[in-house]
């Protein structure tokens, strides 16, 4: 089967006739992408209502929005569209049930992002960072299992790193993968302790470089501040300075092995050095931990030092300002940027209960009145406006670098933020893009993005007409104004993909 | 939503364009701005150096490469302050790692511009805040709200020209209420204003005559855009090509020239502009004090930063001078750095808006602002 992909490719233009004659169900895996992402060939179905009902508001805020034939197949879910949703959103919550080939094939090409540790140096840090980015986009576009991406990209920013400090060029992509990827749905505690004791954590936030070897010495509070201030309680959660430089004191003696220590393979390991861990009396947030007694053998010494790292992360972890700091930001992500206090109070209730699972969390939230009613409301930022245009046009994509420069333009390229509290989630840093998301959608319906397409004609052939893609595209019936600027414009697809309401979700 | 509106449209003082120009290739801080007064130079340089007589003298001590002259007149004015023996503490002397952490500010994610705006709080920036003038965006604007790399005004349109679709969208916009509508707006007047701006034929004024090299021409697209009030925060240009290990003047001559020219012309077209504009001259690291047997030098420590325009109290020569002397030569021969970049660096943010929070910008280091404006 080697030689038909050339071929193909050689076809080009033609290859949408071939399709017709061939039938999409009989295509190889390899050839899939002739195809575009949309497994279902139309016609499809566009919402009829005069405002986002249920199904459409499930799709925007626990995807990157709706693809063209997803209105119709959630819509079998349930009897209603609020039974619909909910069914969607239970299915979400069970990523591992959900076949994701097309997000796993879309990513194959990447296979940087599957090297373990160690292998990671021998790549250029170019290629990581674009096959990071890349990876991203692709997944975000492609894979079945949604809600995870979309959770990913919230912990990518809750546990922020720029992997252009220092040994994080390599180290960035373990943490995305054994970090943030890996705990992305599963519970709040093991995340956290994974992030600690993440190489890259360990680099970005100085943790490494964090030893108290004598009184005189003062250990780095960088990592400390942090973990209080942005990973868990937040920035009025109620601790003091007192307890960033206990925390500090406690967490001294971690450390990674840089790419200039020897022996070679391994670099990146991370390791605990009783020298340089401070073993004095300590309190964090009102409980104490006491000194670690000089006369116990070292392995005793070793084994209490080293385990101080799970006594704070278990103080902080369970203090309620975690649950409600942790909430107050996923009812941000969901609900609106002002998140009402109401929700944000439940799903608290259900974070503390679970002891820090996120489905359960995620299940209350989505439970909310609050969640159910606030429609449309949400700016989304670049990286979910170029996400759900690609969605919602059925485009085949390479995620390419053309499409990464449209993000960096926004500020918006994944893993490009360089300060540790993450990209913002609220909408007015994101006023200024307005322009580029137009030229976006401008490219992005005249094919005019090297290694993405999008066929408009057979779109809006497949919704029925203007109007049918119309109501597609906006999640809702076009009001008049809408209708008559779409005839006006010369550009209907491109001015529906930069009109307001494509701008929220 | 004023914000968005005054960072769109420029609001004269207010709104303060930094421009920065960093020399790629490590510039040979010496034979910018030559310390005529100190003997160890002429004993370093017995083939290279510039002699007492050609030096554009600056204040007894130093002198400025005579292919510099053209800044003669901004220097005294007192609108161009040198800072000699400036640099930053890498000492690895490779061109990658000194220029890695000059422009991240030190071992740290993103760069120092970048940083600076983030740090200006949860405020929209309009879409030509932050500019790179070339091909791609430096280490510096690492991390900002959004930067653009443009070549030339032309860059910046709605897929060219597309009346049709640009009416339906002011349609669509115009109709929205809150933030939305403002934002679209904005973005549709600053389209319009650049748009006027790329039919307009551009004449410097003050009789300003900018040279035909990149360099020149990215100031002259530098000046329209401050000019035109599109919001412009930030605009990066490089001028490469400074890594002179052999016959250095062959290779500096003609950059000097550029560099002199480009920055007065700018100046000059300007104008009362340059009030509100802040332009800083950077290089990664100087060169060896020593020359080589091949009339070039090799890579060193300190070297020199202009600051112009913005306000400053130039006219003067800025830093503490280390001297020449074998025993104060940093490594190999090099010149030591007195005057870490950041503090050149730290008061200029201040003055354009970092309000207290160049902690966030330059963390971990202990800053002392050079007294640029007192």
């Amino acid at each position: 089967m080697n030689h038909s992909r050339r071929t193909f490719l050689k076809v080009g233009g033609s290859s949408a006739a071939l399709l017709a004659v061939v039938g999409c169900d009989q295509l190889p895996r390899e050839l899939r992408f002739l195809q575009g992402q949309a497994k279902d060939s139309g016609p499809f179905q566009p919402p009829g209502a005069e405002t986002v009902d249920p199904i459409t508001h499930a799709l925007n805020r626990s995807a990157f929005g709706p693809r063209p034939g997803d209105y119709a197949r959630l819509k079998k879910l349930g009897a209603t569209p609020e039974l619909a949703a909910a069914a969607y959103l239970a299915e979400q919550l069970n990523p591992e049930r959900i076949n994701d080939e097309e997000g796993e094939y879309a990513v194959r090409r990447f296979e940087t992002l599957n090297q373990p540790l160690g292998e990671l140096f021998e790549y250029q840090e170019e290629l990581l960072q674009s096959e990071l980015m890349r990876g991203a986009l692709a997944r975000a576009v492609y894979s079945e299992r949604q809600l995870f991406e979309v959770m990913v990209q919230f912990w990518s920013d809750h546990f922020n790193i720029d992997p252009s400090k220092g040994d994080c060029k390599w180290l960035k992509v373990a943490d995305d993968r054994e970090v943030i990827r890996k705990h992305a749905l599963g519970k709040f505690p093991d995340m956290l302790r994974a992030s600690a004791l993440s190489p890259a954590m360990l680099w970005y936030l100085d943790g490494r470089v964090n030893q108290r070897q004598n009184m005189t010495e003062k250990p780095n509070e960088n990592y400390a501040r942090e973990l209080l201030e942005l990973h868990t309680l937040g920035v009025h959660g109620g601790y003091t300075q007192k307890d960033v430089m206990e925390v500090a004191r406690c967490l001294s003696g971690w450390t990674v092995r840089s790419k200039d220590r020897k022996p070679y393979f391994e670099i990146g390991k991370v390791e605990f050095q009783l020298h340089r861990h401070d073993c004095g009396d300590k309190e964090v947030l009102g409980q104490k931990i006491s000194a670690i007694p000089s006369h116990l053998s070292k392995a005793a010494r070793l084994w209490l030092a080293e385990h101080e790292l799970d006594r704070v992360l278990q103080i902080v972890t369970n203090h309620p300002s975690t649950a409600r700091h942790l909430s107050a930001k996923l009812c941000r992500r969901f609900i609106a940027d002002e998140p009402p206090s109401s929700a944000v109070q439940s799903v608290a209730a259900a974070f503390t209960e679970s002891g820090g699972d996120i489905r359960a969390t995620l299940r209350a939230l989505f439970a909310t009145e609050e969640f159910r009613r606030q429609r449309g409301n949400k700016f989304k930022r670049p990286f979910n406006y170029i996400v759900s245009a690609l969605r919602a046009t059925g485009a085949s994509t390479d995620s390419g670098m053309e499409i990464v420069d449209y993000l960096r333009r926004m500020g918006h390229a994944p893993f490009n933020y360089p300060t540790p509290d993450g990209y913002p989630e609220e909408q007015t840093p994101w006023m200024g893009t307005l322009l580029w998301r137009w030229n976006f959608a401008l490219a992005l319906s005249e094919n005019k993005i090297k290694g993405t397409k999008t066929d408009s004609a057979a779109l809006r052939k497949n919704f029925g007409g203007d109007a049918g893609l119309m109501a597609h595209l906006l999640g809702r019936k076009p009001s008049a104004d809408e209708s008559q600027a779409y005839h006006e414009s010369g550009a209907g697809l491109a001015l529906m993909l930069a009109s307001p309401a494509f701008q929220r979700c | 939503m004023a914000e968005v509106q005054k960072l769109l449209t420029g609001n004269g003082d207010e709104r303060r364009t930094l421009v920065v120009v960093f020399l790629r290739g490590g510039a040979d801080g010496l034979n910018l701005v030559a310390p005529l007064g100190d003997d160890g130079y002429y004993r370093a340089r017995p083939r290279i150096a510039i002699s007492k007589q050609e030096a554009v003298p600056l204040d007894g001590f130093y002198g400025l490469n005579p292919l510099l002259k053209p800044l003669e007149k901004v220097y005294k004015d007192g609108a161009l302050a040198v800072i000699h023996a400036a640099g930053s503490e890498d000492d690895t002397r490779s061109h990658f790692e000194a220029q890695d952490l000059m422009e991240h500010g030190g071992i740290i994610g993103g760069g120092w511009l970048g940083r600076f705006l983030r740090a200006q709080g949860n405020v929209a920036s309009g879409p030509l805040a932050a500019v790179a003038l070339g091909k791609s965006i430096p280490e510096c604007l690492r991390g900002a709200p959004g930067a653009t790399v443009l070549q030339s005004l032309d860059d910046f349109s709605l897929g060219g020209e597309r009346t049709d679709l640009t009416r339906a969208l002011a349609k669509l916009y115009g109709l929205q209420t809150g933030v939305l509508a403002e934002a679209g707006r904005d973005t549709l007047a600053a389209l319009d204003r650049v748009r006027r701006l790329r039919n307009t034929a551009y004449v410097p004024a003050h009789g300003a005559d900018y040279a035909r090299d990149d360099f020149s021409r990215g100031l002259r697209e530098i000046a329209r855009l401050i000019k035109a009030r599109v919001g412009l925060q930030a605009v990066s240009v490089d001028l490469g090509g400074w890594d002179s290990h052999f016959s250095q003047s062959t290779l500096m001559n003609p950059l000097m020239t550029r560099l002199a020219k480009g920055l007065a012309t700018f100046h000059q077209d300007l104008g009362a502009d340059m009030r509100h504009t802040t332009v800083v001259v950077m290089t990664e690291f100087g060169r060896r004090v020593e020359e080589n047997s091949a009339f070039g030098t090799d890579h060193g420590r300190g070297s020199v930063m202009f600051v112009m325009g913005g306000g400053i109290h130039g006219g003067r020569v800025l830093g503490k001078w280390p001297g020449l002397s074998r025993e104060v030569l940093d490594g190999p021969g090099d010149l030591a750095v007195t005057t870490n970049y950041r503090n050149v660096l730290a008061p200029i943010l201040q003055r354009h808006g970092a309000d207290g929070r160049l902690d966030q910008v330059f963390p971990s280091f202990a800053l002392e602002a050079l007294p640029l404006y007192g």
